[in-house]
């Protein structure tokens, strides 16, 4: 089924300011990070809305990945790096000392700009994280396989070879692979960093057509250089300029009559 | 002038379209205006040079406005106008359509002056004064339009009002006339069917007035009041 997101169903635009609880899938609050001596994000605060597709948007090194990178604590990979302020799920902080981090990352899966399958059969792939967290039971795999390839919408084209290479897929075949694995361990929140920049047009759109049925189980938040694909495929679109929100609002107000001359000046393709 | 900053895109070649385009949209006014002059001007004396020239003018305006929407459409397809930029092709796809069709009512008073074969129409020539509102509603629409002035537009937008009334109080008087003389009647009704066309042209004009609000300030002021336009300005 597809539904049309028009303006007329203007009740459906949400006060991205006061999101109740029930509504918000995860806040940041008045996050700082440092790369080293070099401050990266300026007390960046938004709430990312539950089930709805947000995009970052923003010039190179304007912080949107990082930002991201940050939701799923991917940064904690980066010596040099440090945070400062909050990210909230279900209210409670992901960079407490208490977290697991494995857990926080089996409930918010990253997909890559690279699709990067494993070198191992398509099957395999899928279930990767499943074997991971020790599930053994071929049935249950072969479920999770069946269902996290057709939510990707890959199922009809690899049902037939499920256990030859992955690699002998295309790019935009081995992206929706990747998908699929990242959904195959039932995350909340998925996070696309520019998904799209390695593939054809065509492959593009079947991943904004996923992308699009995706919201309906996940929140999903995207980075991308594309302003035409976040105008296409998002709800919300946040802008970044030089590590700072400059502004955040739904994607028909920002990219029709945005509030902030810089963001103004971005999406149209200005030098300020 | 340049508000909007219309010719600071990093794409020279997208500066340089958008710039046409706006260039094309003020030659088409300019050509409008000056058929709607030459229209009112024959109200009150058939010059049949004149009838010829406006009746001639109407292609050429019908010329810009399939040309200025082609523009429009290749902008859109390629250029994925977005915010301020989007906003002015729309307004500029709207407006030449107004223009457009203020011509068209140019031209009808043309071929009505042309009918009339030199008869003097009394009801026709009182038409003089609403005629030469209309005309400079739209020059001031057209100002507006290329200084991206919204006080001029909400002015205009104001300005049509006196159009109006002036319409009714027009109706009623030829309404007197046709009672107190019915042979008069054929000729009352030439003379009402183009005042009908003058005050649309106010209309129109008012039409264009909203657009230039819209591509300046991001607001759609349609359907709304005097006061709530205020207001949101």
């Amino acid at each position: 089924m597809i539904t049309l997101n028009t303006d007329n169903n203007r009740e459906t635009v949400l006060d991205l300011a006061n999101l109740s609880a029930e509504q918000t899938a995860l806040e940041v609050k008045n996050l700082d990070l440092y790369y080293g001596s070099k401050q990266a994000l300026f007390d960046v605060s938004m709430k990312v809305p539950k089930g709805q597709v947000t995009a970052f948007i923003g010039p190179s090194g304007c912080g949107k990945s990082t930002l991201l990178r940050c939701i799923n604590r991917m940064n904690d990979l980066v010596d040099i790096c440090r945070i400062e302020g909050e990210i909230q799920l279900h209210g409670q902080n992901i960079y407490d000392k208490s977290v697991d981090v494995a857990a926080l990352r089996r409930n918010v899966g990253m997909v890559f700009q690279r699709p990067n399958p494993f070198p191992k059969s398509i099957y395999e792939n899928v279930v990767y994280g499943l074997r991971l967290q020790g599930i053994k039971d071929r049935r249950v795999l072969d479920e999770a396989v069946e269902r996290s390839l057709r939510g990707a919408a890959l199922w009809d084209e690899v049902k037939d070879r499920l256990h030859e290479n992955a690699f002998g897929l295309s790019g935009g075949q081995q992206q929706r692979l990747v998908i699929a694995r990242a959904i195959a361990i039932e995350p909340e929140v998925l996070l696309l960093d520019e998904p799209t920049s390695a593939l054809d047009p065509i492959s593009t759109l079947t991943i904004e057509e996923l992308i699009n049925d995706l919201k309906s189980r996940y929140t999903v938040v995207i980075v991308t250089h594309n302003m035409q694909q976040a105008a296409r495929v998002s709800d919300q679109t946040a802008f970044m300029y030089m590590g700072n929100l400059i502004e955040y609002a739904d994607t028909n107000t920002l990219f029709t009559t945005p509030s902030e001359k810089q963001t103004e000046d971005y999406i149209t393709g200005r030098y300020g | 002038m340049d508000k909007l900053n219309i010719s600071k895109h990093i794409s020279g070649q997208f500066n340089a379209e958008l710039d046409h385009v706006r260039n094309q949209i003020m030659a088409m006014g300019g050509l409008v205006e000056e058929q709607l002059k030459d229209a009112i001007h024959l109200l009150n004396k058939a010059d049949h040079d004149l009838i010829e020239k406006v009746i001639e003018t109407d292609g050429k305006v019908n010329g810009f406005e399939v040309q200025i929407d082609e523009e429009c459409t290749r902008i859109i397809a390629k250029r994925q106008p977005a915010a301020s930029d989007l906003r002015v092709v729309m307004a500029i796809i709207k407006t030449i359509a107004d223009l457009e069709r203020i011509g068209d009512a140019a031209e009808k008073i043309a071929r009505m002056v042309q009918r009339q074969n030199d008869k003097h129409n009394s009801s026709l020539a009182s038409l003089e004064h609403l005629g030469l509102r209309a005309t400079a509603m739209l020059r001031e629409v057209l100002d507006a339009f290329a200084r991206m002035d919204v006080d001029l537009a909400f002015k205009v937008h104001r300005a049509d009002k006196k159009v109006d009334k002036e319409y009714e109080r027009f109706i009623r008087e030829q309404m007197t006339y046709m009672m107190e003389d019915p042979r008069s009647i054929p000729q009352i009704l030439d003379a009402i069917s183009v005042a009908r066309d003058l005050e649309r042209v106010g209309d129109r004009c008012q039409n264009i007035a909203e657009y230039v609000i819209y591509f300046v300030r991001g607001k759609d002021v349609r359907h709304l009041g005097r006061d709530e336009i205020k207001e949101l300005l």
